[in-house]
């Protein structure tokens, strides 16, 4: 929309002046900026950038591949399990046994303004079973105080694979109403990898379409209602046995909004919502498939929350209710050639009914100091369905029962303090989480990581975690030259992890053997990073981020998609609309993989890329090419090692009005 | 005080009696064309609807049918009012011609299945249960033996069956009844057997298709050979245990865990318990043992690891 590339981790106070916009932003949060007009990190590609890209962008975040399409999230060196998603609050889950849908992936960045991640245990008020961290999707609303009439229009194309990229919407803010809606279409075809052999299966489309409105009831209250369609076609997953023939996501939410001026109370918030995700996938387009099947899933939630926020004295306070009613099922049909077809239920129709209570307090001490702190409480009770599928699990747990509930909780304590140029923050917090629906009732979930298929465990505990987390920044007076680093550790007890169990036999032709979800009595994830910013001069800019990651389980042996030591570099100029940019970022070797776990080493790997972007009144352009060496590279959490993109030159205009 | 308690008492009266599955009728229990009340031969109300309720579960044999003496009617059902290869469920039942009512004591003894070969000119029996008996006290008036078919009818053979009934002590019988087996579809094979010694034993598999994914008891019989071949087959005496090794070929030979070996039971039957953990074909590998543990048939690992012993079951 505006050419603004500003590569900064400090976020300046609320993004957009959106009266619709209700949280308070601090500085434990990291955003990017996905559409909106003001500074703050954000993707070189701009909004035709996919979510994946977007998120990349957030230093916690690592993306687990197994295709060009639908990424998924690890933050902190932890993935959905350990992670809350939720988008404008609203939690949704993911419809695929296989993974092939992280929920990110049932947004365009169209829909969005920002994608808000907080680190580990102190999530937002939403979030819960959130041990590495919680990304929150804030979805983009013209508001009350927007431009009048705004309309805005994008075209990409990228020439490794052919992607094309159209959206447009349009935006109408008034005093008692606001609207706005949009389409987007994205087509890929396979790319090339480094070197410019295709990758087969790469391929993916997808449409989306929005709109958001809301209406004034009073003058301070108001009625605000969410659509979104979202779906993607032909998705190849080059890393799994088959692809995805559609993966529909239907969004929907209606929220009654309050603001006060009393002082005290700053807005309530009450949202409903409801999403249903459909995911069928496809093996029929893959040649030798031994066994074709029928892998179909889907997920409904319905929820609602109430959120009030009231400053009173120092105190920034947040308390929130919430409860969802989740439903998901999958199943398996598989046709071997001229026998009878072989059916199981491999998500057995489990209904999560959870509810929740979170506080937060932000206080603010003199001298500089300041300290938040994080509690959420949370009961649920999950129960099994499907008949079939009870007895099916029924084999391996016998006597196991078609209900089981979980309590669940955290509190987390950050406390800050500045003095001159520097920044000091301590923090710890204890969190647990209750299993997913894959680790308590998941049946023979072929994992092509490893090779083996995954049975759940009805009866594991819950996991927790206790983390503390430092960080010390220096600012020079002149705040041209910084230097942050930060550091978390996360002691897990009874981490959940599939386990070998020898005395079952695999179910998926050609599969290793089968594991069973386990508690192992404990692990420990640690992280830190390390990085640097220098503008000598006012056009020139470099920033340097270093970062690694440890995991061991119980044994001491290494847990696996642990990133290994990273770094990413930038030089960017700016003179008037022009700002040009040169990265350079890799990962060294993967010394500490977990071979105990299926993992495989990777080696190192660097690439660089450049990208330039003007900015008229009414357009703006972007350029750019990625891989500009064409290596032929995979990192650590490309799924089987499938290879990443090779050169891509990439341009895309947008429009504005 | 005591007029809150009158009202209470009042109300808590109103509500018990109002109940919606009072409409008015008082008729008891209807069942077309039978009397039920009042017949010392049969059974209570309840029984007899039991009985009804359980032969629209199964279907008739035509071709069993008999009269006794004029006054009784001998009915047979089966699940399919057909046979098949292997383990069939046979239930006899008894009514009077005049009522319709069902008869709790008869008896059907002697049942012969005989399979005539042509091209040897030469007939042999099959295994069978010994008797026929109640098999739920629920509905005394039907009685259930069963008839394990070594083949299918076909241009090799055909089969009759003949049986005797004693229905109040009146006698009667069907002589020579042809009747027609079915294969049974592929993917299906229910009858095995094994040589020990000069002796030939059957094993058959007990109505797999009740079992549903998940854990299920698996029942069989172990029959004998009988000399001469034109009697009827009967359970042998003999102590066996089989062990089962289900697998699924079309799945790289996947297995389940925990599966129960089957062992005799005081009915002579052989029970044990199955699990599977999902449907389709599966290959059920056997293991047959003596009383005093030793392989007497199957175990043996053929090129693929598994014994050439096995039902094959189809989901």
């Amino acid at each position: 929309m505006v050419a603004l590339f500003v590569l900064s981790t400090i976020l300046s106070a609320n993004a957009d002046a959106d009266t619709t916009s209700l949280d308070q932003p601090h500085d434990l949060e990291e955003v990017v900026v996905v559409t909106g007009s003001q500074g703050g990190r954000r993707s070189l590609k701009g909004q035709t950038a996919t979510i994946d890209e977007h998120l990349s962008e957030l230093s916690h975040v690592e993306l687990v591949r197994r295709g060009s399409y639908a990424w998924e999230p690890s933050v902190n060196n932890m993935q959905t399990e350990r992670l809350s998603t939720t988008i404008d609050g609203m939690k949704i889950f993911y419809a695929c046994t296989d993974k092939m849908d992280p929920v990110t992936s049932y947004v365009e960045s169209s829909n969005l303004q920002s994608i808000s991640l907080n680190s580990g245990l102190n999530g937002n008020p939403q979030a819960t079973g959130n041990i590495g961290g919680s990304l929150d999707l804030k979805l983009r609303k013209a508001g009350f105080e927007g431009a009048r009439w705004e309309a805005s229009a994008n075209i990409g194309h990228e020439t490794n694979g052919h992607v094309q990229v159209y959206g447009a919407d349009v935006a109408h803010s008034g005093q008692r109403f606001y609207a706005n809606g949009g389409v987007f279409y994205r087509h890929a075809d396979n790319y090339a990898t480094g070197g410019g052999d295709e990758l087969q299966f790469s391929q993916f489309q997808k449409v989306n379409a929005f709109v958001n409105a809301g209406s004034k009831l009073g003058a301070r209250d108001a009625l605000e209602a969410t659509y979104i369609f979202d779906r993607a076609t032909d998705v190849g997953y080059p890393a799994l046995n088959m692809d995805v023939a559609k993966a529909e996501a239907q969004i929907a939410s209606l929220a009654y909004k309050r603001l006060f001026d009393d002082g005290r109370l700053y807005s309530w918030e009450t949202k409903a919502y409801y999403n249903h995700i459909t995911h069928v996938m496809d093996d029929t387009k893959r040649p030798d498939v031994e066994i074709h099947m029928d892998m179909p899933g889907e997920s409904w939630t319905a929820g609602i929350y109430s959120l009030l926020l009231a400053n009173i004295g120092r105190n920034g306070l947040t308390l929130n209710a919430d409860g969802y009613y989740n439903r998901v099922f999958a199943d398996m049909t598989m046709y071997p050639g001229g026998a009878a077809p072989m059916y199981m239920v491999t998500w057995p129709d489990v209904g999560t009914l959870n509810a929740g209570l979170s506080a937060s307090d932000n206080i603010t001490l003199p001298h500089s100091q300041s300290l938040r702190l994080n509690v959420k409480w949370a009961w649920q009770q999950q129960r099994i369905n499907d008949e079939e599928g009870l007895h099916s699990l029924n084999v391996f747990f016998p006597g196991m029962s078609d209900s089981y509930f979980q309590v669940i909780g955290r509190v987390a304590a950050n406390y800050q303090l500045t003095i001159g140029g520097s920044q000091f923050s301590l923090g710890a917090g204890w969190g647990s989480r209750a299993p997913t629906v894959t680790e308590a009732y998941g049946y023979y979930l072929n994992n092509t990581f490893d090779q083996y298929d995954y049975i759940g465990n009805p009866r594991l505990k819950n996991e927790s975690a206790i983390e503390l987390n430092g960080s010390y920044k220096f600012t020079a007076s002149d705040a041209r030259f910084s230097v942050a680093a930060d550091a978390n550790v996360f002691l897990f007890r009874d981490y959940i992890i599939g386990q070998f169990e020898d005395r079952l036999s695999a179910m998926t032709v050609g599969a290793e053997g089968v594991k069973v979800y386990g508690n192992i009595d404990h692990a420990t994830i640690g992280n830190a990073s390390l990085s640097f910013e220098w503008q000598p001069v006012d056009f020139l800019r470099f920033t340097s981020n270093f970062s690694g990651g440890i995991g061991r389980d119980a044994d001491g042996d290494d847990l696996p998609l642990i990133a290994p030591l990273a770094f990413d570099a930038r030089a960017a100029y700016s003179h008037r609309a022009l700002n040009i940019q040169v990265g350079w970022r890799g990962h060294d070797r993967q010394r500490n993989f977990g071979r105990k776990y299926g993992e495989t080493e990777t080696s190192a790997w660097n690439v660089v890329q450049l990208s330039a972007d003007y900015s008229w009144r009414y357009a703006n352009l972007r350029i750019g090419v990625e891989n500009l060496f064409d290596r032929n590279y995979s990192t650590y959490a490309d799924w089987c090692d499938i290879p990443q993109k090779g050169r891509n030159f990439y341009a895309n205009v947008t429009f504005k009005l | 005080m005591k007029k809150v308690l009158w009202i209470m008492t009042a109300a808590l009266l109103t509500m018990t009696s109002c109940n919606s599955n009072d409409d008015g009728v008082d008729d008891g229990i209807v069942i077309p064309g039978i009397t039920i009340t009042g017949d010392v031969d049969c059974c209570s109300a309840e029984e007899a609807l039991q009985v009804y309720k359980f032969l629209q579960t199964v279907k008739i044999v035509p071709e069993l049918t008999t009269e006794v003496d004029g006054k009784y009617n001998v009915f047979a059902y089966t699940s399919t009012g057909s046979f098949h290869k292997g383990y069939n469920d046979i239930y006899f039942v008894a009514t009077k011609k005049s009522s319709g009512n069902y008869i709790k004591y008869f008896d059907i003894t002697s049942v012969t299945p005989l399979m005539y070969m042509v091209k040897m000119n030469m007939s042999h029996s099959t295994p069978v249960g010994s008797s026929y008996e109640v098999f739920d006290e629920t509905r005394p008036a039907v009685k259930r033996g069963w008839v394990s078919f070594l083949m299918n009818t076909s241009d090799a053979g055909s089969w009759t069956i003949s049986y005797t009934a004693d229905v109040l002590d009146s006698k009667a019988g069907v002589e020579d009844a042809e009747i027609e087996v079915d294969a049974l579809p592929d993917g299906q094979d229910w009858l095995k057997n094994f040589k020990l010694g000069d002796d030939t034993y059957f094993l058959s598999l007990v109505n797999p298709l009740d079992w549903a994914t998940g854990t299920n008891t698996i029942t069989a019989y172990v029959s004998k050979k009988s000399s001469p071949i034109t009697t009827p087959y009967a359970v042998a005496d003999e102590t066996f245990t089989i062990e089962i090794d289900p697998r699924m070929p079309d799945m790289g030979n996947h297995t389940s865990p925990n599966n129960v070996a089957l062992t005799k039971q005081a009915d002579g039957s052989y029970q044990g318990s199955i699990n599977l953990t999902m449907t389709g074909l599966w290959r059920i590998h056997l293991t047959v043992r003596d009383a005093d543990g030793n392989v007497v048939a199957g175990g043996d690992d053929l090129s693929d690891g598994y014994s050439s012993l096995y039902w094959d079951v189809t989901l």
